[in-house]
């Protein structure tokens, strides 16, 4: 198995160190180790069930793991609240069916956070608001609702929900897989302009082209292990395992 | 084809849709006459049936045994309210149509005769009603206080749709004050809510049922889903205890048991008492609208909220609980609306209500066995109708402005 370490050996952003996760009997993350650096771009695939949504949900604490370690930023999650708190804050989390809240606008949406989190003022968190949806190019549609805008739009006002709050690190999890195909080019347009701009970013997805042009690795996970990580031209030239091999010749 | 075309229209649409099939015109035929036949029972009954009854005895069926001297603050009370929901209605407008300003949207404002349709299609039930009350009077002056408070409403939304987002404040301050001066007001002189009768109690133990009830359902709601186990066993406990024993068993218990139990200085008032068991009781079946409107919000909506770290306390304030109280309108006006007319129940246990005012009046000297109930119950019944169908429309008009332009 490739090393799961960064290649440049920087303090790393996130570190999990033999994590176990179970639901029931059933064993969703198995002995998971890995460190992943800051500002770096990790591209996370396997079949479904294999465990990736489990693991980024491990990073902010949606699943709470079972045993081993996972360290956000120096914060280790535990049953403490306040590090729970902390870690969320520095975390943003884009899903898969976007969850925008249909109640309210879209720029409430993306002032939620910092109002109520951060407690800022309304003019101000309004105005980095408006930024954050010029960051994701939809700020004309800051008066709408969640519901009057296409599935592309909406996953890009997720994403501008989450910078508002400023994070460290971004998860996404197969942000662009409930998305008609014409749509999906715009959301990982965000997503690259994002990643050039140095946030460390967990990406499940099966985009391949997304992966090779921005991933610094790639991991491939199945039953709840980590089965290989490497570069994107490891993965796409000469991928060690059988499983691997496997797995990318039925997306590919 | 001329001479479809020369057929009148009418003529064409009967036959597409009430002659198509033999069978459909046998049907037609038979309910036709049996509409007809009722019809004609409805004129007979309103052109031969004599409702002294119910002249002699309306201030009785509208406001109980309240004093008759001291009517006029009924009158006041009322002008109050519609001066409220004048100015509550015009400032929702307000805020509404600049909100949709912001957004870039265009509200069709409909003007004119088409208002007033409108308007007509929205307040029939309710305006049937009070037509056929003041039909019962003998004075002009009823006639008088319902146009003034009319022309309140009209001039109060008129004034709260005006209003820019400062003075709202200010409006929406008197919205709030206002009930308590109606209240003040009816309530005033030692007299209290024990003094109140007829619809009027009826009526106030709706509103005020729904008002105390609703938040103590949502709190329950909330503590059943609860991951402290007292909170959680408390909310179950009470909500199945509640729900397992008749509105009736409860009434009486107050009315006729409680003094049992309670120091004499502390019994409060058969109104009260009642008030208080018809709280208790709409928590428990409030609880568990609000439990399905819940559990009706998608998990990703808290895990998003999750997410960007909002507390546990403002996921469920801001996220949840909004969403969820709107899913739950249908159910909760169905409740409301099984409220009012369970209102009626406090005639058993001896409040002077407008059912008991039916009874009251056919005791009297003057109509008693004289079969009158034939005419005091359905003049009950047309109440509780308008009132339960106004509610039921509003409700629908509700659903539909909430439900534009979000999921």
């Amino acid at each position: 198995m490739t090393d799961p370490q960064p290649a440049d050996g920087g303090k790393p952003m996130i570190v999990l160190e033999n994590v176990d996760k179970f639901f029931g009997t059933f064993q969703a993350l198995d002995d998971i180790s890995l460190s992943v650096a800051k500002k770096e771009v990790v591209v996370v695939i396997g079949p479904s069930g294999s465990g990736k949504s489990t693991l980024i949900r491990c990073i902010n604490r949606l699943e709470k793991h079972d045993a081993g370690r996972v360290i956000v930023d120096g914060v280790e999650l535990t049953d403490d609240i306040r590090n729970i708190h902390e870690v969320r804050m520095e975390t943003g989390m884009v899903f898969q069916q976007f969850n925008l809240f249909p109640h309210l606008t879209v720029l409430d949406n993306v002032i939620l956070a910092p109002r109520e989190v951060r407690h800022m003022a309304k003019a101000e968190a309004e105005e980095l608001g408006m930024k954050m949806l010029t960051r994701v190019r939809i700020p004309e549609q800051a008066r709408k609702f969640p519901g009057q805008l296409s599935g592309g739009q909406q996953q890009r006002v997720a994403i501008a929900r989450s910078l508002a709050m400023q994070p460290k690190v971004m998860l996404f999890d197969e942000p662009t897989s409930a998305l008609d195909p014409e749509m999906i080019k715009e959301v990982l347009e965000v997503m690259e302009e994002l990643a050039a701009s140095g946030m460390t970013m967990i990406v499940i997805s099966h985009e391949m082209g997304f992966a090779r042009a921005v991933a610094d690795r790639i991991i491939f996970m199945a039953d709840g292990q980590i089965v290989e990580v490497g570069p994107p031209e490891h993965f796409f030239t000469n991928p060690t395992e059988e499983r691997t091999k496997t797995f990318l010749s039925q997306i590919l | 084809m001329t001479t479809t075309a020369s057929r009148p229209v009418a003529v064409l649409w009967m036959r597409r849709n009430l002659f198509s099939t033999p069978l459909n015109a046998f049907l037609t035929v038979v309910l036709g006459a049996g509409i007809v036949y009722l019809a004609y029972l409805l004129v007979r009954f309103l052109a031969t049936s004599n409702f002294e009854i119910l002249r002699v005895n309306l201030a009785l069926f509208m406001v109980g045994s309240f004093p008759r001297a001291q009517l006029w603050r009924v009158v006041v009370a009322m002008l109050l309210l519609a001066l409220m929901a004048g100015l509550a209605g015009g400032m929702l407008k307000a805020a509404a149509r600049e909100r949709s300003k912001e957004a870039g949207i265009r509200l069709a404002e409909v003007r004119g005769s088409r208002a007033v349709v409108g308007w007509l299609r929205r307040f029939w039930p309710l305006s049937l009603l009070v037509i056929a009350a003041l039909a019962l009077t003998r004075t002009l002056i009823p006639t008088l206080v319902v146009i003034a408070a009319v022309a309140l409403l009209v001039a109060s939304r008129w004034l709260g749709g005006r209003l820019g987002r400062i003075p709202r404040r200010v409006g929406w301050l008197s919205v709030a004050l206002l009930p308590l001066g109606a209240y003040w007001i009816l309530s005033a002189s030692g007299l209290g809510w024990e003094d109140w009768g007829g619809f009027m109690l009826n009526i106030f133990l709706t509103i005020a049922g729904i008002l105390f009830a609703f938040p103590i359902g949502v709190a329950l709601a909330l503590g059943r889903r609860s991951s402290l186990p007292v909170v959680r066993a408390f909310s179950i406990g009470y909500i199945e205890l509640i729900r397992g024993v008749p509105l009736i068993t409860l009434l009486l218990m107050a009315v006729f048991a409680l003094g049992f139990f309670l120091p004499r200085d502390l019994r409060p008032g058969s109104v009260t008492r009642v008030l208080i068991v018809i709280t208790a009781f709409e928590a428990a079946y409030i609880a568990e609208v609000v439990r399905g409107g819940l559990q009706s919000v998608p998990r990703g909506q808290s895990e998003a909220a999750q997410s960007l770290g909002l507390p546990g306390l403002k996921i469920t304030r801001l996220i949840v609980l909004p969403q969820a109280l709107r899913a739950t309108i249908p159910a909760m006006v169905g409740q409301f609306i099984s409220l009012f007319k369970d209102t009626t129940l406090v005639a058993i246990v001896g409040l002077g209500d407008v059912l008991a005012a039916s009874s009251f009046a056919n005791a009297q000297p003057a109509f008693n066995a004289q079969g009158l109930a034939r005419i005091t119950l359905p003049f009950v019944a047309l109440a509780f109708w308008a009132g339960s169908f106004a509610m039921s429309r509003e409700a629908r008009r509700l659903e539909r402005r909430l439900g534009i332009g979000e999921r």
